[in-house]
């Protein structure tokens, strides 16, 4: 038996805190002298409850090593506990700090800078060029993007980071090789290429719902900076702002339209003093980082463009327009506009996140 | 004593001329029919002896058979009442036989001898004017009907004591000449000068109808799609007389034909439910009737919330909408009807409809890759062009500026499609849809530059083939609305505008 197989065992052992799994571990000195301590003595530490107790004995009971061993060897997940030093400094001083930590790949150094980007599941394509450009422009400057893989701006957060050629961290609400969202897949395994897939959980834990807002902690734990691109009202990205403030953070947060309901929780945190997001070379220098020259080069290609072209595409702000929208602005007919958007979207400076509706690139 | 008589049948679209032939001889009296008759054939025995008796004609107490023949085809419509009547009365020499030769009847009867309207009248006229007949008998209310068909002398009678006074050597008189110019009530179709902003999908709509290609519209609720799709019949070009006789035929079989007379005049424009049946759309019955694809030959198919059509439903689209026509394959044979349309479907983007707009859209990126998949990846692939419709602003909604009405359209139109009639000069391609893909090289050439620029988009919008043609068949439209011979760069720019809705959305 390895020491480690008792480590995995203690991790598993649900109903008792992850505060009193250190405390145990303090006091017997190894996960393996916890799964033999007599249960009397184990009643008599003190601050120990007695459903606790009761939770390890009935899990040491139940527990079948081997087959257990052979889940967690099967799974390919790597295991770091906190009696270890390559424990994630960051982590350690978290109140509700998990024993041990799974993960596919690697999880962030410690020395490591570490940025959060959080936001809602059903965004806007604001939210979602944002995203994009916040986890490109960071990755690029060296900065490892931590979320949560949900679809939405989570999602491209992680995506942005892969076009920046960076680092990316998922942290899970299910077992590590569960990939969830189901569709995820081919981002899951893009992160996996020079980031990695953290979670709490033993391998093999199926998506369930109150796991999410908990992982929230580790995300904001594991980073300098959280940043968040539309949140509605309620929202499960202003946990982690909520945990982001409990650990000390900086938060960040886009701004949105004051009608535009996905950026209404973004506002309101603004409102409550988070750092706005003016722009992502503001951001840039706010983190005294170094920019990169992607937008110096796009003004100068803009001079390349004939005149109704840049008519056209002057009328563009962050936000994305349909064609309707720009025959009343231009007052081009239909068909003369159709023909310099798709000039505009083949030269490299519109994109069309739907049917018609295009966007700045 | 023996006689015979010419009547028809309806088989798909095409009618078959059926002999009724009656004996009357000695013999246990009764009263035979035989000849592969349907329920409703049957029946006509007992309506033909008793409105006989009401005329005043009594059926002797002798052996009496019928006959109707071809015996393989089986007869079904209510239209051999009357033939059956005049063949006994022949037979019993109660009429002069030699005035029913080269002569088709048709006709229901109801049991006070009075003759009632039937279907299909059209294409039994027509055809017996094929096989040589001289005189149709029909029914006075399908009078304006039959007389479409010029060359062949029509009967149009009331009752059977009145056709049997003609035939025994009264001379027929038409009773009320028809004006089929006068009768025929024009549809009011709603105009496009109603529809205010939209200038997008106006153009989009015009460049589709004038190349007949098939044309979707996503766009949240009440942005104007059923309003559009209803206008459409306005700016559709009239149809040749060959064509309105075509669809005319088509009509007639379902007892659908204007009642006071005349072709069908106007383009069809169907706009089916969608509870529709699989068999509503394809057409079905035993002897099947055409459905909703065969009623929008020539015209436009209009499929109004297109996902809540049923999956299997609209899966039937699939192959008459290549082949143009749909084959019934029923244990009584293969009936064949036409179904050259264009198809124009509205949909919404997502469930609740307001995707991009995430400010009322709440659906997740799956629930909206569920909706637009319910449409599948084969079906979409006939669309040629797609556009979104957007809510108009309170500005546009209430300007007061003149919008284009859809007379002007049309006439853009017309021109177009004069352009194509004279490309397409015999070839069976009408249209610059139905090109086919062996033959875009040569009616949609491109030069160098525009064959890189094709290249470009292909990769970088990742273009199925059919895809790709499609492209190049709408800028063959566009190039002809601008009455322009060569597709010019900008004619390939506003087809790219319009293509299909990204794959994305619909994996």
């Amino acid at each position: 038996m390895y020491k480690w197989q008792y480590q995995y065992w203690l991790q598993s052992v649900t109903g008792i805190k992850n505060k009193t799994k250190q405390k145990l571990v303090e006091y017997c000195g190894g996960a393996e002298e916890v799964f033999f301590i007599k249960e009397k003595q184990l009643a008599s530490i003190y601050g120990i409850l007695p459903e606790e107790v009761q939770a390890i004995a009935e899990s040491r009971k139940i527990w079948d090593f081997q087959k257990q061993t052979e889940i967690f060897l099967e799974s390919g997940i790597s295991m770091v506990t906190i009696e270890e030093e390559a424990f994630p400094e960051r982590l350690r001083y978290l109140t509700d700090c998990p024993y041990a930590l799974f993960y596919k790949g690697n999880y962030p150094k410690n020395t490591e800078r570490t940025v959060a980007i959080v936001g809602a599941r059903a965004c806007s394509s604001y939210g979602r060029a944002m995203a994009l450009e916040i986890g490109e422009a960071l990755s690029a400057c060296g900065v490892s993007v931590i979320s949560g893989m949900a679809s939405g701006i989570d999602s491209f957060g992680h995506w942005g980071a892969i076009k920046g050629d960076g680092k990316t961290y998922a942290v899970l609400g299910c077992g590590a090789d569960v990939c969830y969202p189901r569709g995820g897949r081919q981002l899951y395994e893009r992160i996996l290429e020079k980031g990695g897939i953290i979670s709490e959980y033993l391998p093999g834990t199926a998506p369930v719902k109150w796991q999410f807002p908990a992982r929230n902690r580790l995300i904001s734990a594991f980073s300098d900076v959280v940043i968040v691109i539309e949140a509605k009202e309620k929202s499960g990205s202003l946990i982690t702002a909520d945990f982001a403030l409990e650990q000390g953070k900086d938060i960040y947060a886009v701004p949105g339209r004051v009608d535009d309901v996905p950026s209404y929780g973004c506002n309101a945190l603004i409102h409550q003093g988070a750092g706005i997001i003016l722009s992502v070379k503001e951001l840039i220098s706010d983190l005294n980082l170094d920019m990169d020259k992607t937008s110096v080069e796009k003004e100068k290609r803009k001079k390349l463009l004939e005149k109704e072209e840049l008519m056209v595409y002057s009328c563009f702000g962050l936000h994305t327009k349909n064609l309707e929208d720009l025959v009343q602005m231009t007052g081009l007919s239909a068909s003369e506009l159709s023909d310099v958007i798709v000039r505009l979207q083949m030269k490299g400076f519109l994109e069309e996140p739907f049917k018609n509706h295009y966007r700045k690139k | 004593m023996y006689s015979k008589v010419t009547t028809a049948v309806i088989c798909g679209l095409e009618s078959l001329s059926v002999s009724v032939e009656a004996d009357v001889s000695n013999g246990l009296p009764m009263f035979e029919m035989v000849g592969f008759l349907s329920a409703e054939v049957k029946e006509a025995k007992e309506r033909v002896r008793t409105a006989l008796r009401n005329c005043g004609y009594q059926l002797p107490a002798k052996r009496i058979t019928i006959n109707l023949s071809p015996a393989d085809v089986r007869k079904s419509g209510s239209g051999f009442d009357l033939p059956i009547a005049v063949a006994i009365l022949a037979a019993l020499e109660v009429v002069d036989i030699k005035m029913l030769h080269n002569t088709l009847v048709l006709g229901e009867i109801s049991l006070d001898g009075s003759i009632l309207p039937m279907k299909g009248v059209l294409p039994m006229t027509a055809k017996a004017l094929e096989e040589g007949m001289t005189k149709c008998i029909i029914p006075k209310q399908n009078e304006n009907e039959a007389a479409l068909i010029p060359g062949i002398t029509i009967w149009a009678v009331e009752n059977i004591k009145e056709l049997i006074s003609y035939l025994n050597g009264k001379n027929y008189e038409r009773k009320a000449d028809i004006n089929i110019e006068e009768t025929q009530i024009k549809n009011i179709t709603p105009d496009f000068a109603e529809i205010n902003g939209h200038r997008t999908v106006r153009r989009a709509c015009e460049v589709a109808v004038a190349g007949m290609h098939n044309f979707l519209m996503i766009g949240p609720p009440g942005s104007g799609k059923t309003m559009i799709a209803k206008r459409i019949p306005g700016i559709l070009p009239p149809m040749t007389e060959k064509e309105q006789l075509e669809v005319s035929k088509i009509y007639s079989i379902c007892g659908m034909l204007p009642k006071n007379g005349g072709l069908v005049q106007e383009r069809p424009f169907r706009s089916p439910h969608h509870t529709i049946s699989p068999n509503g759309l394809s057409g079905g019955g035993s002897i099947p009737k055409p459905g909703e694809i065969s009623l929008a030959h020539l015209g436009v198919l209009f499929l109004d919330e297109l996902p809540e059509f049923k999956k299997t439903t609209l899966e039937i689209l699939r192959q008459p909408m290549e082949d143009k026509q749909i084959c019934l394959v029923r244990q009584s044979g293969t009936y064949c009807y036409p179904s050259d349309f264009m198809l124009v479907a509205a949909m919404n983007p997502c469930k609740c409809g307001y995707f991009p707009d995430r400010s009322r859209c709440n659906c997740r990126d799956t629930q909206i890759e569920a909706y637009l998949g319910k449409i599948s990846r084969p079906l979409m692939d006939r669309i040629d062009i797609c556009v979104e419709t957007p809510v108009i602003c309170y500005e546009e909604l209430t300007g007061k500026e003149k919008n284009e009405s859809s007379a002007e359209i049309r006439e853009r139109i017309m021109k177009a499609f004069e352009r194509q009639k004279q490309r397409f000069c015999g070839t069976n391609i009408r249209y610059n849809s139905q090109i086919p893909s062996g033959s875009i090289e040569k009616y949609c050439k491109l030069d160098t530059k525009q064959k890189k620029f094709m290249k470009k988009i292909f990769q970088s919008m990742e273009l199925s083939a059919r895809g790709y043609y499609k492209i190049l068949k709408t800028a063959r439209t566009i190039a002809d609305l601008e009455n322009s011979e060569e597709i010019q760069q900008k004619h390939l720019n506003e087809a790219v505008c319009y293509r299909m809705i990204d794959k994305k959305y619909w994996e």
